[in-house]
């Protein structure tokens, strides 16, 4: 819905450098048309464009109508209420909604303008590029090694890998911890330091995007202080987008915030998410279009 | 839920549009259709020899092709740089080539897939081959001159006389059966209750592996039992005239054998109850006992009725111990009196099995081996049924 | 009608009363019958046996372990046996990797239409037929008219068809292993770029190893214990003699322990004493000494799974 140009000053946070976006990006094409027009980097640096997303499950129309654009090492929030469709838009970002299979996706999602659900694109090699941070620490039964080891051995990296799991633990801010331990199991670690863990595991492929679906909210303060720091850091490598319930995170860590909210839906009384807003974060915050996200972030509802 | 059946399934992940892997019904029963025109003909070898090589071939032609996974990855991801500068450096994604479908791994994939679902077939095979066997058998036995219907009836189980009685060995089964869950339900039950209900932790740690240990027991075990033990020092004290061999101590026998069964089934069932039940119940002020027989007992009756029927079921097909117990040979009278040696349908089917009666072989009375086989899979297949149905229609929602 | 009110209380009438919960422990008691029962059970089973079979084992426990059938009671020995359940243990060994790919199959990889229900259901009531009836699919299938590939009545049959009876078990008890492994451990390994294989080799088998560890023991337990098939097959009674080494028995007539523990169980009890005991004790031994491997073996798996 509502798209913003960015300012070719810098934004409140400080950043500077970023390329205008222009509205009207050259929306998908034809396969082998594109790559006669484009053969090199694409222009704008816009990571992903979406546009007109639609998801279903079965008949049920789960999230309407988003048009967003997630631009290049930039950290995107998407914060609203429960049940509006947030971690099902960001699930489309790296195809995990496939595993459901009564999950369509309609519109377009462009990932540096390539179709994401071209039916020639594969999702296992998109994963690889985009990763993700689960709600629930998830770290597999097996050594703090293996985990962040798995990552690199699928995608074909043999041989030695210890040069690698130590640099990814030390992105993640794990390493001093671990290192003696490196290959007791993961589940002996607390909830915070298993979602570095997570993390750790995720950027060891070294992916484009990182999607981090509401990564604190299973920690407490002090963790999720730790996890915001690190995602700071991690910033100027990975492109980042966040799911977070939690307002204030969003105002502490994202440089833009799209806000979503659910709408009933006046046939079938079944909630639908929308997307009400996207704009840099401080103007989300302090002087929002829409009334429904100044309700919510004003905390009127919610 | 988990990514298998039910809730989120593992959609195809090549993204592939159509093709689905697996087959329907109607591809099935055109396959079966090829097989039955053999089967018709009456010579099974050719059919198995047809089904052997079919397999033999289906394996032969993916099994190359089932390699290890990290092998086929080579050179279909876009990787440059290594661990020199401890990162995975990735090419640029030009265009949408660099993500391009895998279509080696996809078929890959597929023909495992097939694979797979060749080795879940065999169990509809087994099944298949279990019911056509025994059952062409015992149409053998029904369709041969000998036979008449009248031969179901007489003073006994005498196949070497063409006398098939089947009311012998159903009375001498019924016996075995009612015996046997005499002892083994509330037994069974009573350790269910306490284990679920009662007993604490560390009661449980050591009490549960005990009955465990009852049910790994081999039944020839429990026969030999029965006959060392049960009858000398349990039976003969209290009968005076029973003699070592028959339908009491057999099952008792037997009744050793199911109490786990039962026990593990409905101990099951009334921990799968929720404790917010409970915790209901003692809220008003009841006891434990109360709880335990007016909420937790009528809760769990799905599972409870399960667990008689499946231990009914066992104690119907069980052979060994009947076989050694009840002093049943070749040929039995008709006999009602449990303290007497009797047979049952199992001990019968093993007695012409192993040709102690010396008929193995061929002959009517070999086949009636196959009928009985027949009628015993079908009661135990009805009893399965009805236990399945029995759990799901009185499952109590919570 | 509304109930009356309860009076407040007396400190009394809140105490413990003595003997008011009649029903409450005679109930307890009839649990703690059921119990004894249940252990008596346990006991008088390995006590009997024990003690029938200890004055033989303790005279001639190697001679036991070591002679084959013999028609003389002190010579008799339970070799024959021995290495027939090992031979059968091997057979059924070797259809572990069926039961487990049905298991992978019906788990991960199938859809929920009408083949795979009749798949599952299919298993559910394979797993309920009595043992001997799967003896009589093994003569008729595997001796009769495989007779050609199997060596008819011998121990190939024999232990093709204990693999099927225990098909289904592996096949269930793998089923409950991969279904709880929690959904998110491959959510994470999707996540992470691996396809749906390498998903189930390196994630989800390895995850529920512990529990298809389980069945496997299960099922060979069972399977050695089984007797009824091969009464049916035709393992020879224990009056045929004959030294069988393990190439004999694997072409031509067989045995396993069960089958001595029923043969010596008819032979008359006055000069056979103990024989029956004695081979049921080896039994018992050697599916304990499995179980007990196996415990150890999956909870070293367990350890390193973090669990």
């Amino acid at each position: 819905m509502t798209m913003t140009d960015r300012p070719a000053e810098t934004d409140e946070t400080g950043k500077t450098g970023a390329a205008p976006v222009t509205a009207d990006a050259p929306r998908s094409m034809a396969f082998q048309h594109h790559a006669d027009t484009n053969p090199e980097r694409p222009a704008g640096p816009n990571v992903f464009t979406v546009r007109g997303l639609d998801v279903f499950y079965g008949d049920f129309r789960a999230v309407a109508g988003v048009d967003l654009d997630i631009a290049e090492r930039e950290i995107t929030a998407f914060i609203g209420p429960s049940g509006c469709g947030k971690s099902t838009v960001l699930r489309c970002f790296n195809r995990m909604n496939d595993l459901i299979d009564i999950a369509r996706v309609e519109g377009s999602v462009l990932y540096r303008d390539i179709d994401l659900y071209d039916p020639q694109v594969d999702p296992v090699a998109v994963r690889r590029r985009i990763g993700m941070v689960f709600q629930k620490p998830n770290p597999f039964p097996k050594s703090i090694y293996d985990n962040v080891a798995f990552g690199p051995r699928v995608a074909g990296l043999k041989g030695n890998l210890d040069d690698l799991v130590e640099q990814s633990l030390r992105d993640a801010g794990l390493w001093d911890e671990v290192k003696d331990r490196l290959t007791s199991s993961a589940l002996g670690m607390s909830g915070g330091q298993q979602q570095r863990l997570c993390i750790a595991r995720a950027i060891a492929v070294n992916p484009d995007v990182l999607l981090m679906d509401e990564p604190c909210s299973a920690l407490d303060p002090i963790a999720t202080g730790r996890i915001e720091e690190l995602m700071k850091e991690i910033k100027d490598e990975y492109t980042i987008v966040i799911v977070t319930h939690n307002m204030q995170q969003a105002a502490r860590v994202s440089d833009r915030t799209a806000f979503f909210t659910a709408e009933v839906d006046e046939d079938t009384g079944q909630r639908r998410g929308k997307l009400v807003e996207f704009s840099e974060t401080g103007k989300i915050f302090s002087t929002p279009s829409d009334e429904r996200t100044e309700a919510y972030v004003t905390g009127r509802f919610g | 839920m988990h990514g298998g059946v039910l809730g989120h399934n593992i959609a195809t992940l090549d993204g592939s549009p159509a093709s689905s892997p697996t087959i329907t019904i109607r591809q099935l029963l055109r396959f079966g259709a090829l097989y039955a025109v053999p089967f018709l003909a009456l010579d099974a070898n050719v059919v198995l020899a047809l089904l052997i090589a079919s397999l033999v071939g289906v394996y032969l032609k993916f099994a190359p092709d089932c390699r290890a996974p990290w092998d086929h990855l080579a050179g279909t991801r876009v990787i440059s740089g290594f661990p020199s500068n401890a990162k995975l450096e990735l090419a640029d994604v030009h265009t949408a080539a660099d993500l391009r479908l895998d279509t080696k791994r996809l078929g890959d994939e597929r023909r495992a897939r097939r694979l797979l679902l060749g080795v879940g077939l065999f169990s509809v095979l087994a099944s298949g081959l279990i019911v056509w066997v025994i059952f062409r058998e015992a149409a053998e036995f029904v369709l041969a001159d000998e036979f008449s219907w009248s031969v179901l009836t007489g003073i006994g189980w005498f196949p070497r006389r063409g006398i098939f009685d089947l009311s012998t060995l159903f009375i001498g089964t019924l016996w075995i059966t009612g015996i046997a869950m005499t002892v083994a339900g509330p037994v069974g039950l009573g350790v269910a209750i306490y284990l679920s209900e009662y007993a604490s932790p560390r009661v449980r740690r050591y009490l549960k592996p005990l009955v465990e240990t009852l049910a790994s027991i081999p039944s020839v075990v429990i026969g030999l039992f029965a006959i060392s033990f049960i009858s000398p020092k349990v039976l003969q004290p209290i009968f005076g005239d029973l003699g070592i061999f028959s339908l009491l101590a057999a099952g008792l026998g037997v009744g050793v054998l199911t109490v786990p069964i039962v026990a593990s089934i409905s101990e099951d069932a009334m921990r799968a109850v929720p404790q917010e039940l409970r915790e209901a119940s003692y809220g008003l002020g009841s006891r434990k006992v109360t709880t335990a027989l007016r909420v937790v007992f009528p809760a769990a009756l799905s599972g409870i009725s399960a667990a008689f029927i499946v231990g009914i079921s066992r104690a119907i097909g069980e052979t060994m111990v009947v076989f050694i117990a009840a002093g049943g040979s070749g040929g039995a009278i008709f006999e009602t009196d449990p303290t007497q040696p009797g047979q049952a349908i199992t001990a019968a089917m093993a007695s012409l099995g192993a040709g102690t009666d010396s008929v193995a072989g061929s002959g009517i009375a070999f086949q009636s081996l196959y009928f009985l086989g027949a009628l015993l899979f079908v009661i135990t297949l009805v009893m399965n049924v009805v236990s399945d149905r029995i759990v799901g229609r009185f499952r109590q929602v919570y | 009608m509304a109930l009356p009110p309860i009076p407040a209380p007396v400190s009394a009438d809140l105490r413990r009363r003595r003997g008011a919960d009649l029903k409450g422990q005679l109930f307890q008691a009839l649990l703690w019958l059921s119990l004894g029962i249940a252990v008596a059970m346990v006991g008088a089973v390995l006590w009997s046996v024990s003690a029938d079979g200890w004055s033989l084992i303790s005279e001639r426990l190697w001679s036991f372990l070591r002679n084959p059938s013999s028609a003389t009671p002190d010579n008799a020995g339970v070799v024959q046996g021995i290495r027939g359940s090992f031979i059968l243990a091997g057979i059924v060994a070797a259809t572990f990797p069926l039961g487990i790919g049905a298991a992978v199959y019906l788990e991960e990889l199938a859809d929920d239409g009408r083949l795979t229900r009749l798949i599952r259901v299919t298993v559910r009531n394979l797993a309920g037929v009595p043992s001997i009836v799967y003896g009589l699919l093994g003569l008729a299938v595997f001796v009769k008219s495989l007779g050609g590939l199997t060596g008819g009545s011998s121990i190939i049959s024999a232990g093709l068809t204990l693999g099927v009876l225990v098909f289904p078990v592996v096949v269930i008890t793998a089923s409950e292993a991969i279904r709880a492994v929690p959904q998110s451990i491959r959510d994470a390994s999707y996540g992470l770029g691996a396809t749906q294989w390498e998903t189930i080799c390196h994630q989800v088998i390895p995850a529920a190893l512990p529990g298809i560890l389980t069945g496997i023991v299960l099922s060979i337990s069972r399977a050695l214990g089984e007797a009824a098939p091969l009464l049916v097959i035709g393992a020879a009674p224990f009056y045929s003699t004959g030294f069988n080494d393990f190439f004999e028995q694997l072409q031509g007539a067989f045995t396993a322990l069960p089958m001595n523990v029923a043969s010596f169980a008819r032979l008359p009890a006055d000069t056979w004493a103990g024989h029956a005991a004695a081979a049921s004790l080896v039994l018992l031994v050697v599916i304990f000494a499995i179980n007990l491997v196996a415990m150890v073996i999956r909870s070293r798996i367990t350890k390193k799974l973090g669990r």
